[in-house]
C-alpha cells in the first residue's frame, strides 16, 4: 500500500504526471493546476509554477487547450490583479500556436486578465504583449492580436493610442488575408473604444480600405461590422460614411455579401434614423427581396417585420407589402417558410384594415403551404394573428391545416404542432376545441414515435389544466382509462405516463375513485415493464393521496410487486414502498 | 453527352420568381439566373442578347477579325431556367465562335499583338470569373436531392468548356509572348482562377488544374506569387472554414511544382511543408485528398530525407483519435514515409511513433489494428524495427499483450502471434523480459492508482491550507474537481 508521509513537492507532482502517456492524465493534471497552485502558495506559484509552464507547451493542442482556459481564471492564485501580468507570457506563447481553438482561448483568456488589470499594469505589460503579437513573424501571432486592441487601447496613453490605432491600420493591410479577415471581424470592438474624432478619420479609412479588399472574404466581414460601426458614428456621419457603402454592397457580385447586407440592413436603418432609411434604404431592401439568390431572399424575408416597424405603415404597405406577395409564392420553400416565420408580427403595424385586405390573403395561402414547415410556422404565431383580426375569421383555414399537420408523415412536425395545441386551446376556445381537436389529442396517444406519445401525455395535462378538472373528466378521462386495453404493451406504457401527469390536476378524489383502480389493476399486467412502471407511478401518486387509501390499496399492491420475479419489478416496488415510508413518516 | 447533364439539371435548378412578380408566366428571357456574373440584378437586355457581327469589309485584318470574335464571346448566356432559349442559334454561334478562336490559336504562326492578348485576357475573365451559386440547402425538410457525393455539373459548361480550351491554347501557345502577355494574366488574375479551384463542377476543376500547371511553366515571375497565394488557401482550409473543392487539384498541380525544386530545398519551401503541406491533415476531408497530399510529401522526402522525421511528427501532431477511416489513411502514408526514412530520422522518432502504433495495435476496430500489423510485412520497415528492436519491443509489447489477450478479431489475434513470433526469433531474452515486466506492471498498477489520488488528495489538503487572494469561490472549485482521475485501459 503506497503511502504518502513523504513531504509533497506540488511541482514535481505536476511535472511527474505532464510526463505521462495517457493524455488524459495529462489533461487532469492540467485542469487541476488551481489545486497545485493553491498548494504551492501564491508568491512560489508566481516564481516556479507559471514559469514552468510557459516553457513547457509542447504538448498536444488538446492539453494547450486547457492550460489556455486555466490560465484565464488564475488571478486569485497568483496574488491578485497586481500580480496578474505574470500570467501574460504563457498565454502570449499559446497565443501563437498553430491550432486555431487554443489561440483563440488564450486570446479569451488574455482579454478577461487584460480587462481586470490596473491601467499603468495594461500600459507596462498588456501592451508590450499586443505590440510584440501584432509584429510577430508567423501569422497566427498576428491574427491573436487582433481580438486584444480594444483591451489595450482605453488603458493607453495618448501616444501609445496614436501607435496602436497605426499598428491596426497596418494589421488591415496585411500581406496575409487571414490577418486581414481577423482585423476586419474586430474591427467593430476596437472601434467601440476609440473617441469620435479618430472614429470619422482614422478607423473610417480602415473601414473603407476593407470595404474595397480584393478577397470576397474580407469585404464580407466588413459588411459584417458595418453595423456596429454605424451604431458609434454620430447618424449624420454614418449617413456619410457607411451609408453608400451599405447601398453600393446591397449590389455586390457576390451573394455572400448580399446575404450579409440583408442580415444587418435593419440595424443600420436604426442607425441611420428614418430619413435616410425612406430614401435610400427602402430601395436596397426591395431590391434584396427581390434577389436572385435565394439565400439572400431568406435573410431578406426574415426581417420583413422588423424592417416594416422601423417604417410608417404607409410605405409598408406602398413598397414592402408587394415584395412580400411575391415571396409568399416564392419559388423556394425556405424562403417562404421563412416569411411564415415572420409574417404575423406585420400585423399590429399594418392595422386592423390592410391587414384583412392585404395581409390576411397571404396568410391565408401560406397556411395551405405544401411544405409543413411553411405551416407550422404561421401555426407557431397564431396569437399575434388573432389579436388583430379575431379567430373566426381563421378557423375555417386553419382546422384543416392543423389536421393535416397532425398526421404529417415527419414526426418532428406532429410533434411541433402538439406542441401548440394547448395554445390553440387557449385561443379556440371549449367549444371549438371539443369538436374538431380532440379526437387528435387522443390519436396520438397511439402515434408510432415515442417522443410523440410521450408529448401526447403532457398536451393532455395542459389541455387538463387550462380547462379545468371538470372538462377533462367528461372529455378526457374515460376515453385515456378505455385505452389502457390496447394489446401493445408500449401504449398501454404511455397511458400509465399519462395517468400519472394528469393525477395531480385532476386532484386527490378523482385520482382515487377514476385512475388509482386502473393502475392496481395494471399490476397484474404480464409485462414486468408495465408492473415497474405501476410501481413508479404509484410512488408518484402517494403525495396526492389520503394517507388511508396508501394504507390500504397502494402499499399491500407494492408489497405485492416486491416479490415479483422479476428483478427490475422487485427493484422499483420497493424504491416506491421506502418513498411510502417516508412521506408517511414526515407527515 | 453533356446535354443530357444540361438537361438533368435545369429541371432541377431553381426556379426563381424573384423579378418583377409573375415571374412563372413571363417569357424566358426576362427570367434571373442563379449563375450571372453580374450581381444581383438581373439585366433584362443580357439573356438574349444581340451578338455583334463577326464578318466584315474586305480590308480587314486579321487583328480587327480576331477583335471582333472575342468581342462576341464576351456576352453572356443564362443557362439556369430557360429551356426555349436553350437551342437558340445566338448560343450556338457563341460556342462556334469560340471554337474558331481555339483554332485560331492553335494554328497561328505569327504572335498575337498586344490588343489580341489584352481582349482574350479580358474575355476569359468576364466569361470564367463568377461566384458560385450557395450550395444546396441540407435538411430541414428537404427532399432527398441534395445527396452529398452527387457532383455539380454547371449548366453553363456548353460555353465554359470551350472558353476553357481557348485558355489553355492560349497559355500554351507559342505564338503568345509571354512578356506581353504578363501584362493581362497578372497577379490578380491568377489569384482569381484559383478562386475557381472552389468550384462544385468536377470538370471545370480539372480544367483548371492544367490551366493553372501550365501558367506556372510559362508565366516564371508569377511563380512566387501563386505559391504564396496557394498556401493562402490552404492556411484558411486548415484554419478557418473547413470546406474547399479543390484541394485535391491543387495538390495536384503542387506535387509536379515541387518535383521540379532545385536540391537543396529553399527555406521557403521546407516551410510550405511544414506549415501548409503537414497542417492538412487535420481537416476531416482528408480522404478526398490524400493520395496527392503523400505525393506532395513523398516528393519532399525525397529530395531531402531528412525531412522524414518532421514528417512523422506532423503525422503524429494530427493523428485522429476517434475516425477509424482516416487512422486507416494515416496509417497507409506512415508506411509509405517510412519505405524513404533512413536509420538516423527513424531513431530520433521511433519512440513516440511506436507508442501510437502500439494504440493502433489495440484499436478494437479490426482493420485499423490489421493495418498496424501489416507494418512489420514491409521489408523496409522491418529492418528498421528489428535493428531497433532494443527500444521498440518494451514499447510494443504491452500492446502485443493484450491483443493476445483480449483481441475479439480472429485475424488480428493470427497476425498478432506471428508479430509476437518474430521478437521472439530477434530476442528471446529481451521478449521474455518485457513479458516479466508487464506482469510484474499489472499486478502494480492498482497500487500505483492509489498512489496518484493520495497524492491529490494530499495536495488538496495542503491547498485548503492557503487563502487566495480575493477570491470566495475556490472552494467549489475545488469540490468540482474529480478527486480521482479516470484511468484509461
Amino acid at each position: 500500500m503506497a503511502t504518502v508521509d513523504e513531504p509533497l513537492y506540488p511541482i514535481a507532482v505536476l511535472i511527474d504526471e505532464l510526463k505521462n502517456e495517457d493524455i488524459q492524465l495529462r489533461l487532469n493534471s492540467i485542469r487541476r493546476l488551481s489545486t497545485i497552485a493553491r498548494a504551492l502558495g501564491e508568491e512560489r506559484t508566481r516564481k516556479e509554477l507559471i514559469p514552468f509552464l510557459s516553457e513547457n507547451n509542447d504538448d498536444e493542442d488538446e492539453v494547450l487547450l486547457a492550460m489556455a482556459e486555466e490560465l484565464g481564471v488564475f488571478i486569485p492564485y497568483v496574488g491578485g490583479v497586481e500580480h496578474a501580468h505574470v500570467l501574460l507570457p504563457p498565454l502570449e506563447t499559446l497565443s501563437t500556436v498553430e491550432e486555431t481553438c487554443v489561440r483563440d482561448k488564450a486570446v479569451e483568456s488574455l482579454c478577461r486578465i487584460g480587462a481586470q488589470m490596473k491601467e499603468n499594469d495594461i500600459v507596462d505589460f498588456f501592451i508590450p504583449v499586443v505590440k510584440r503579437l501584432a509584429s510577430g513573424e508567423w501569422f497566427t501571432a498576428r491574427v491573436s492580436s487582433c481580438g486584444l486592441f480594444h483591451i489595450a487601447y482605453p488603458s493607453a496613453t495618448d501616444p501609445l493610442k496614436t501607435e496602436l490605432r497605426t499598428i491596426y491600420g497596418q494589421l488591415c493591410q496585411d500581406d496575409m488575408p487571414m490577418v486581414r479577415r481577423a482585423a476586419a471581424s474586430n474591427l467593430g470592438k476596437f472601434a467601440a473604444t476609440i473617441e469620435q474624432s479618430h472614429l470619422k478619420t482614422e478607423i473610417m479609412s480602415i473601414f473603407d480600405d476593407l470595404t474595397q479588399d480584393d478577397q470576397d472574404s474580407v469585404r464580407l466581414l466588413a459588411v459584417e461590422g458595418c453595423a456596429a460601426l454605424g451604431k458609434l458614428l454620430e447618424p449624420q456621419d454614418c449617413v456619410a460614411h457607411i451609408l453608400p457603402v451599405i447601398v453600393n454592397f446591397s449590389q455586390d457580385k457576390s451573394w455572400r455579401v448580399r446575404y450579409m447586407v440583408a442580415n444587418q440592413l435593419y440595424e443600420l436603418c436604426e442607425a441611420v434614423g428614418p430619413e435616410p432609411t425612406r430614401a435610400d434604404l427602402v430601395p436596397a431592401y426591395v431590391r434584396l427581396l427581390r434577389d436572385n439568390e435565394a439565400e439572400v431572399r431568406i435573410a431578406a424575408a426574415g426581417k420583413v417585420t422588423k424592417f416594416c416597424r422601423i417604417l410608417s405603415p404607409q410605405l409598408a404597405v406602398q413598397h414592402i407589402l408587394p415584395c412580400v406577395k411575391e415571396l409568399s409564392s416564392d419559388s423556394s420553400q425556405h424562403v417562404r417558410s421563412a416569411l411564415a416565420s415572420v409574417i404575423m408580427g406585420m400585423a399590429p403595424v399594418l392595422g386592423k384594415d390592410a391587414t384583412i385586405e392585404q395581409l390576411l390573403p397571404i396568410f391565408l395561402s401560406l397556411l395551405k403551404d405544401e411544405f409543413p414547415d411553411v405551416r407550422l410556422n404561421i401555426i407557431s404565431k397564431l396569437d399575434q394573428v388573432n389579436q388583430v383580426i379575431g379567430i373566426d375569421l381563421l378557423s375555417q383555414s386553419l382546422l384543416p391545416a392543423i389536421v393535416e399537420l397532425a398526421e404529417d408523415r415527419h414526426w418532428r412536425v406532429r410533434l411541433a404542432i402538439i406542441e401548440y395545441i394547448p395554445l390553440l386551446a387557449s385561443q379556440l376556445g371549449v367549444g371549438f376545441f371539443d369538436d374538431k381537436l380532440g379526437a387528435l389529442c387522443m390519436q396520438w396517444l397511439e402515434d408510432k414515435v415515442y417522443s410523440i406519445r410521450e408529448a401526447a401525455a403532457n398536451n393532455l395535462k395542459r389541455l387538463a389544466e387550462e380547462f379545468g378538472p371538470e372538462w377533462a373528466m367528461q372529455h378526457i378521462i374515460p376515453q385515456v382509462l378505455e385505452k389502457i386495453n390496447n394489446p401493445h404493451y408500449l401504449y398501454r406504457m404511455t397511458i400509465l405516463q399519462a395517468i400519472s401527469l394528469l393525477a395531480p390536476v385532476m386532484g386527490a378524489e378523482i385520482t382515487c375513485q377514476k385512475l388509482l383502480p386502473v393502475v392496481i389493476n395494471s399490476s397484474k399486467d404480464r409485462v414486468p415493464n408495465i408492473k415497474f412502471n405501476v410501481a413508479k407511478v404509484l410512488q408518484s401518486l402517494v403525495p396526492i393521496l389520503d394517507q388511508s387509501v396508501v394504507e390500504k390499496t397502494v402499499k399491500p399492491c407494492l408489497v405485492e410487486l416486491s416479490e415479483d420475479p422479476d428483478v427490475d419489478v422487485r427493484y422499483y416496488a420497493n424504491q416506491a414502498l421506502q418513498a411510502c415510508d417516508q412521506i408517511m413518516m414526515s407527515s | 453527352m453533356w446535354k443530357g447533364f444540361i438537361g438533368k439539371l435545369s429541371g432541377k435548378a431553381p426556379k426563381s420568381v424573384g423579378g418583377g412578380g409573375g415571374g412563372w408566366g413571363s417569357p424566358p428571357s426576362k427570367s434571373p439566373t442563379s449563375y450571372g456574373a453580374n450581381g444581383g440584378q438581373w439585366d433584362p437586355m443580357r439573356s438574349s442578347p444581340p451578338l455583334p457581327v463577326v464578318a466584315g469589309a474586305e480590308g480587314d485584318t486579321r487583328e480587327d477579325v480576331f477583335l471582333r470574335k472575342v468581342t462576341v464571346c464576351c456576352v453572356l448566356f443564362d443557362f439556369s431556367t430557360d429551356r426555349v432559349g436553350r437551342d437558340s442559334p445566338e448560343r450556338e454561334r457563341k460556342r462556334q465562335v469560340l471554337m474558331s478562336l481555339v483554332d485560331c490559336v492553335g494554328a497561328a504562326e505569327e504572335p498575337l499583338t498586344e490588343a489580341m492578348v489584352s481582349a482574350c485576357v479580358g474575355m476569359f475573365a468576364i466569361n470564367l470569373f463568377r461566384v458560385f451559386p450557395p450550395k444546396v440547402r441540407p435538411g430541414a425538410g428537404g427532399a432527398a436531392e441534395a445527396d452529398e457525393d452527387d457532383p455539380f455539373f454547371d449548366p453553363s459548361w456548353y460555353h465554359l468548356q470551350v472558353v476553357y480550351e481557348l485558355l489553355l491554347r492560349f497559355v500554351m501557345s507559342p505564338v503568345v509572348d509571354v512578356k506581353v502577355a504578363r501584362k493581362y494574366v497578372d497577379n490578380s488574375f491568377i489569384s482569381r482562377l484559383l478562386d475557381l479551384l472552389d468550384s462544385d463542377d468536377p470538370r471545370e476543376r480539372d480544367c483548371l488544374k492544367t490551366v493553372l500547371h501550365r501558367i506556372y511553366g510559362k508565366f516564371m515571375g508569377n511563380r512566387p506569387f501563386i505559391r504564396k497565394a496557394v498556401s493562402n488557401i490552404i492556411y484558411r482550409f486548415v484554419s478557418e472554414d473547413d470546406h474547399h473543392n479543390g484541394i485535391a487539384e491543387l495538390l495536384e498541380v503542387f506535387g509536379s511544382v515541387i518535383s521540379g525544386f532545385a536540391k537543396p530545398l529553399k527555406e521557403e519551401h521546407k516551410l510550405f511543408l511544414c506549415k501548409a503541406l503537414i497542417p492538412l491533415h487535420k481537416p476531416k476531408a482528408v480522404g478526398m485528398y490524400l493520395p496527392q497530399l503523400t505525393y506532395c510529401i513523398t516528393q519532399f522526402i525525397d529530395k531531402e530525407p531528412k525531412l522524414s522525421g518532421t514528417v512523422i511528427r506532423g503525422l503524429l501532431k494530427y493523428w485522429p483519435v476517434t475516425n477509424s477511416q482516416k487512422e486507416m489513411m494515416f496509417l497507409g502514408e506512415l508506411e509509405e514515409v517510412l519505405e524513404l526514412t533512413e536509420m538516423p530520422e527513424f531513431q530520433k522518432c521511433m519512440v513516440p511513433l511506436f507508442r501510437r502504433v502500439a494504440h493502433c495495435l489495440n484499436s478494437s476496430h479490426f482493420q485499423v489494428a490489421e493495418r498496424a500489423l501489416y507494418l512489420w510485412n514491409n521489408e523496409h520497415v522491418f529492418n528498421l524495427i528489428s535493428r531497433n528492436h532494443q527500444v521498440i519491443l518494451p514499447i510494443i509489447y504491452p500492446a502485443l499483450e493484450r491483443n493476445a489477450r483480449l483481441h475479439w478479431n480472429q485475424s488480428v489475434l493470427n497476425v498478432t502471434m506471428n508479430v509476437r513470433k518474430m521478437f521472439f526469433d530477434m530476442d528471446q531474452k529481451l521478449l521474455l523480459a518485457c513479458q516479466k515486466k508487464f506482469q510484474e506492471e499489472e499486478e502494480k498498477q492498482a497500487e500505483s492508482e492509489e498512489r496518484r489520488r493520495l497524492i491529490w488528495e494530499h495536495l488538496e489538503r495542503n491547498a485548503a491550507f492557503h487563502q487566495v487572494t480575493g477570491d470566495i469561490s475556490f472552494s467549489v472549485v475545488t469540490k468540482s474537481a474529480p478527486l480521482v482521475a479516470p484511468t484509461m485501459t
